[in-house]
């Protein structure tokens, strides 16, 4: 997988709120328009409930609400990206909202900045790195970190200490 | 192509192998078996008649040696011995060698095969009072006066070479067996245009002068049974073919009309010189072979990854046909709704036939658990002995490997701290060997396994204590026995004094619980003092298809599964609302019940006026489920929620509707297990 990673240079671009964000192409397998959403009860607010993707059945989870920036509201362009993470080494196929998906850019290893240490609202273990395209930043995520943790959130309390996990593995 | 061919007789003939190897070894055991003997010589003979067939000659030719020799056994010339065992079972091995190196034999490979083949000859000559002098080869037995002839009518049907088969090949094999006459039915044949090369026209007419009885001949044909007409008969008992007034009349025949049949020639033979001919008894040798194709297909081996890809697509249909179903409801026409209803009947016969496939029997575990209580009963200087009941009671292969873990570890806890020492056992006045006894069977859709054992029980006073000092209960608790005595299954709970190697690792009766509940199995517990224990294990019949009730609880599909559920009343919403310590009166008895809403933490619709209690069985109790709607019967094909689901315990899976929506797979035993626990914490904190 990681492998995989490093050797691919395209990453898909997408919108959360107005932060862009990329992923690897190499973890995309699909994207798909909204569809009907079965609700799971009892589960936590990111788990936005199940969907029926070709007769199996995939998980979908709020991204918005993973980096603490409110329920996904749905409009036109919102969009679920279906991605083939890994935990702990098994192939787990698992649908993420975004806002909008913008574009498949090149991104040189050269271009990738190291994540900041300090100021970054989000643990540095989820972002593998930022790069800056056309005068913005996009942050590049680690997606197998990000949809494989329980955590409800991604951000970095002002302590600076991890958030304190709901649910322990 | 070929190589295709190849692995497909490469995989057949090392089952050949096996099968003569296992044949053997019960053989040693039981010299004299008729039955046994038969197969060995059956799986030989296959195995020469399909290498021949895919140019295996050395093995064919190997095979041959062998199959003559178990032939002399056959028939009571020669018996069964320990050289002739020996030998064999070193053939059998040097069949596998020559199966892996086809043409090209290490010379230390050919060394042993021309050994071998010596031996056998030798065995062979020790044994034969007639002198065979080259016995690789059928054609050099010298011509014998015992010759029959027989009339074989071989048709095969169109597409017979589709799988690799070439008719000549088998006609071929005829010839060996003796003097031959083949004569071609050509007719069929089409046009140029018409012909399709992959297709067999050709019907032949054969005289077979032979010494080999009907079943070598019928034999030659095994295995394209299914994909040929074969009537062979008996037409003398004298070899025809060298009669030159048969060869001429048959002459004579063709040239008139083409076709021969067998009603003209029974005729020419009751006139023909040979005043001894006999007429055959049509009806009786047709009979046998007849016998031979119904033994043939009595059970069949198939690799288990075409079952489970058996067992998805009938899943798949399943969920199509819901589709149909719906369609065809909502479209109304008559027609139409009759076949939705015959494609539903029939995919429910077929779920059914299709699950039954792929279960086998409880006994197939049983060996694994003799050989642990032997040696361990030994290990710890106990005298125990285990029986088994209704063995050949069936359970889903997935189900059974899963089951075998937490039952090895149900019988150790048995064994170890179950039954006592025997001088244990006599002071108390038990007999001195202990039992445990395995019991299966049915029990509706599930089947229920038991372990008893007549050992010491379980003393709840102790297990109290026990859950006391470790804080899992108040000492103040007031539990009934059966509560008690499930504490055993609570994580961490282990009271084995002594660690010993065989149980009490800190890992018990809490793992074996959830391996099971990961069956969609349950386990319980009862136990008498110095009387003994029993373990129940109520399992269900299959895992990926069940019966159910679909319900809607606002938007959502639920699943529940029909076999707990008990009866259905509609009551109106505001006696609901305002019950009494959530129990409501139903036909006269007194049922708790859960709102399914605020269960589910969803919001109570006030415009509701009648809900739907579904009163389902929960252990010993009846409890009630008030859910919006009830839509009907549902065949749910089971599919995982996925792993980010995991925590979610009250929902055991997902099911495709005929719509595509998801509908949720409830467990109810969890999910009512889930709100009680949860009814009891508010209590305690107001």
């Amino acid at each position: 997988m990681k492998k995989n990673a490093t050797k691919i240079n395209s990453y898909l671009t997408f919108k959360l709120g107005d932060e862009i964000f990329g992923a690897n192409v190499s973890k995309v397998l699909n994207i798909l328009e909204m569809t009907r959403i079965t609700k799971v009860p009892k589960s936590p607010p990111y788990m936005k409930g199940v969907i029926n993707l070709r007769g199996s059945v995939l998980p979908l989870i709020d991204t918005k609400v993973k980096f603490d920036m409110g329920e996904t509201v749905y409009t036109p362009n919102t969009c679920i990206l279906v991605l083939d993470i890994d935990i702990n080494g098994d192939p787990v196929h698992v649908g993420a909202l975004v806002d909008s998906v913008q574009e498949v850019i090149e991104i040189d290893e050269a271009q990738i900045m190291p994540p900041p240490t300090i100021g970054s609202r989000y643990k540095s273990e989820f972002i593998e790195g930022m790069a800056k395209i056309n005068s913005e930043f996009i942050m590049l995520l680690n997606m197998d970190m990000i949809f494989s943790t329980s955590e409800l959130s991604l951000l970095r309390d002002s302590s600076g200490e991890l958030e304190v996990e709901e649910e322990k593995e | 192509m070929m190589d295709n061919f190849k692995k497909k007789f490469i995989e057949e003939a090392t089952e050949h192998i096996q099968d003569i190897e296992q044949a053997l070894l019960e053989l040693e055991q039981n010299p004299t078996d008729k039955p046994l003997i038969e197969r060995v010589f059956r799986a030989m003979h296959s195995l020469k008649g399909s290498g021949a067939m895919f140019g295996f000659e050395k093995i064919s030719e190997f095979t041959h040696n062998l199959e003559t020799a178990y032939d002399l056994v056959r028939s009571g010339e020669m018996e069964i011995t320990n050289e002739l065992l020996n030998l064999t079972l070193a053939s059998v091995d040097h069949l596998g060698s020559l199966l892996k190196y086809d043409t090209d034999l290490p010379e230390l490979v050919m060394e042993q095969h021309l050994s071998l083949i010596k031996q056998i000859a030798e065995l062979v000559h020790g044994n034969n009072s007639k002198p065979v002098p080259v016995i690789e080869i059928v054609e050099d037995i010298p011509i014998n006066v015992n010759q029959k002839t027989y009339y074989i009518l071989f048709q095969p049907h169109e597409d017979i070479m589709n799988n690799g088969t070439n008719p000549l090949f088998l006609i071929d094999e005829l010839y060996s067996l003796g003097s031959c006459i083949a004569i071609p039915i050509i007719k069929k044949i089409p046009a140029l245009d018409e012909f399709d090369p992959n297709k067999c026209y050709t019907t032949w007419e054969l005289f077979l002068a032979t010494e080999s009885d009907i079943n070598s001949v019928t034999d030659i044909f095994i295995f394209v049974e299914d994909e040929c007409d074969l009537h062979v008969t008996l037409i003398s008992e004298f070899n025809l073919i060298d009669n030159i007034q048969f060869v001429e009349k048959l002459e004579e025949i063709r040239k008139n009309q083409q076709e021969i049949g067998l009603a003209q020639l029974q005729d020419f033979i009751a006139t023909l010189s040979t005043p001894e001919t006999k007429q055959v008894k049509k009806g009786k040798d047709e009979k046998v072979v007849q016998a031979s194709k119904d033994q043939t297909i009595s059970s069949i081996r198939v690799a288990s990854d075409k079952l489970d890809q058996l067992m998805n697509l009938v899943s798949e249909l399943v969920t199509t046909q819901a589709r149909l179903s719906l369609y065809a409801d909502n479209d109304g026409r008559p027609e139409l709704m009759a076949i939705a209803e015959n494609v539903q009947k029939l995919s429910r016969q077929l779920r059914d036939n299709a699950f039954s496939i792929v279960l086998i029997p409880i006994e197939n575990m049983l060996t694994r658990f003799q050989r642990l209580i032997r040696d361990l009963s030994k290990e710890l200087k106990k005298d125990v002995v285990f029986e088994a009941e209704g063995t050949d009671t069936e359970l889903d292969k997935t189900i059974i490997e899963n089951l075998t873990d937490p039952l090895m570890h149900i019988l150790r806890n048995s064994l170890d701290h179950g039954i006592e020492l025997p001088e244990v056992r006599v002071s108390k006045g038990k007999p001195a060997q202990g039992k445990i006894l395995l019991k299966a069977f049915y029990s509706g859709a599930n089947v229920i396994i038991q372990i008893f054992d007549d050992g010491a029980g379980i003393d709840t006073s102790f297990i109290r204590t026990k859950a006391i000092q470790k804080a899992l209960i108040s000492p103040d608790a007031a539990l009934t026995k059966k509560e008690i005595l499930d504490l055993i299954f609570i994580p961490g709970f282990s009271t084995a004094t002594n660690i010993t190697d065989v149980s009490g690792r800190g890992v018990g009766m809490d793992v074996v619980k959830r391996k099971i509940s990961d069956i969609r199995g349950e386990v319980e517990v009862e136990s008498e003092i110095n009387i003994g224990t029993t373990l129940t294990i109520k399992l269900p019949l299959t895992l990926s298809i069940i019966d159910g009730l679909l319900i809607k609880i606002e938007d959502i599909h639920v699943v529940l599964p029909l076999t707990v559920i008990d009866k259905i009343y509609a009551v109106e919403h505001y006696k609901l609302m305002k019950a009494f310590n959530n129990t409501i009166v139903l036909e006269g008895e007194q049922i708790p019940f859960f709102y399914m809403r605020h269960e589910l933490e969803l919001e109570i619709d006030e415009s509701i006026t009648h809900d739907q209690i579904i009163v389902v069985r929960y252990e010993d109790k009846r409890i009630g489920l008030a859910v919006d709607n009830v839509i009907g019967e549902y065949q749910a094909v089971l599919k995982p929620l996925g792993k980010h689901y995991r925590k979610q315990e009250i929902i055991s899976g997902t099911t495709i509707l005929g719509d595509g929506t998801i509908a949720l797979v409830m467990d109810t035993n969890k999910a009512i297990k889930h709100f009680a626990y949860k009814s009891l914490i508010t209590e305690d904190s107001k």
